[in-house]
């Protein structure tokens, strides 16, 4: 898994590319507790499989975003990792949109 | 009636998590000649490294000198698939259900959840120390778990 991190119009954005498992998920928290940003966006475009671990990952991001008073949005999921949001009612906690740029704006 | 041609493999892998994905990866080789769809795949993968994970970690606190049992096997009917480990076991009954919105922020819980529905059939041993997991090949599920001729 490569995480690359980027701002664009006040949010940080994380572009995922691999996947989200129990070995890779540490690196993801890695950089985003690296940027400590009120405003997230995670896009899951290049992201073919998550499992438990990734998505307790993702969970926790949300959990310190909101904690600071920020937003965090999950952006490009395949239909696959999505219906793993759906199954754990996930997709109700997370604020999801079809694009990067869909999210950034909605999140800023 | 002419019996089911069963195929079966058998592994032993130690408490690593490094072998999880090498393990889903010769099972998935293993089951190739079912041509499965990729969500099917994707399913099975999942479920089965989830197993795996709980054995090793919360069976085994991630003793690499205990083996964690995997035995895998299919017929023209299903896929069954059974993870064991030498731990005291687990009442899955008591593993907090982490769709109630008070669990929804919760760390634990979603892989035994993911398993249980994504996959037909889900059999823990009194003990809960061995899991026996199936998924169908036939019936109305049949077009999505197989690719297309």
């Amino acid at each position: 898994m490569t995480v690359k991190s980027f701002e664009k119009d006040g949010v940080a954005v994380f572009q995922v590319n691999g996947e989200i498992n129990i070995s890779t998920s540490p690196d993801l928290k890695k950089h985003f507790e690296k940027l400590a940003a009120k405003k997230v966006v995670v896009d899951l475009t290049e992201v073919g499989y998550v499992d438990s671990s990734g998505l307790a990952t993702l969970v926790e991001m949300l959990k310190k975003t909101k904690s600071q008073g920020g937003s965090l949005g999950l952006a490009g999921m395949s239909e696959k990792v999505r219906s793993l949001f759906e199954i754990t009612k996930l997709d109700k906690l997370f604020p999801i949109f079809a694009s990067q740029e869909e999210a950034v704006t909605r999140v800023k | 009636m002419a019996k089911k041609a069963v195929r079966k493999k058998e592994f032993r892998l130690p408490s690593d998590l490094a072998e999880v994905q090498k393990a889903s990866a010769k099972v998935l080789a293993f089951l190739r000649p079912l041509s499965l769809s990729e969500a099917a795949s994707f399913d099975i993968r999942l479920c089965l490294e989830e197993a795996l994970i709980n054995a090793m970690k919360y069976g085994h606190g991630l003793r690499p000198e205990l083996e964690v049992r995997l035995a895998a096997e299919y017929d023209d009917e299903s896929i069954r698939l059974t993870i064991e480990d030498h731990g005291p076991g687990f009442d899955v009954d008591k593993v907090a259900d982490c769709t109630q919105k008070s669990n929804l922020l919760r760390g634990s819980g979603r892989g035994v959840y993911l398993i249980r529905q994504l996959m037909d059939e889900v059999e823990y041993n009194a003990k809960g120390n061995r899991l026996t997991m199936t998924k169908r090949l036939v019936g109305p599920e049949t077009k999505r778990l197989r690719k297309r001729e």
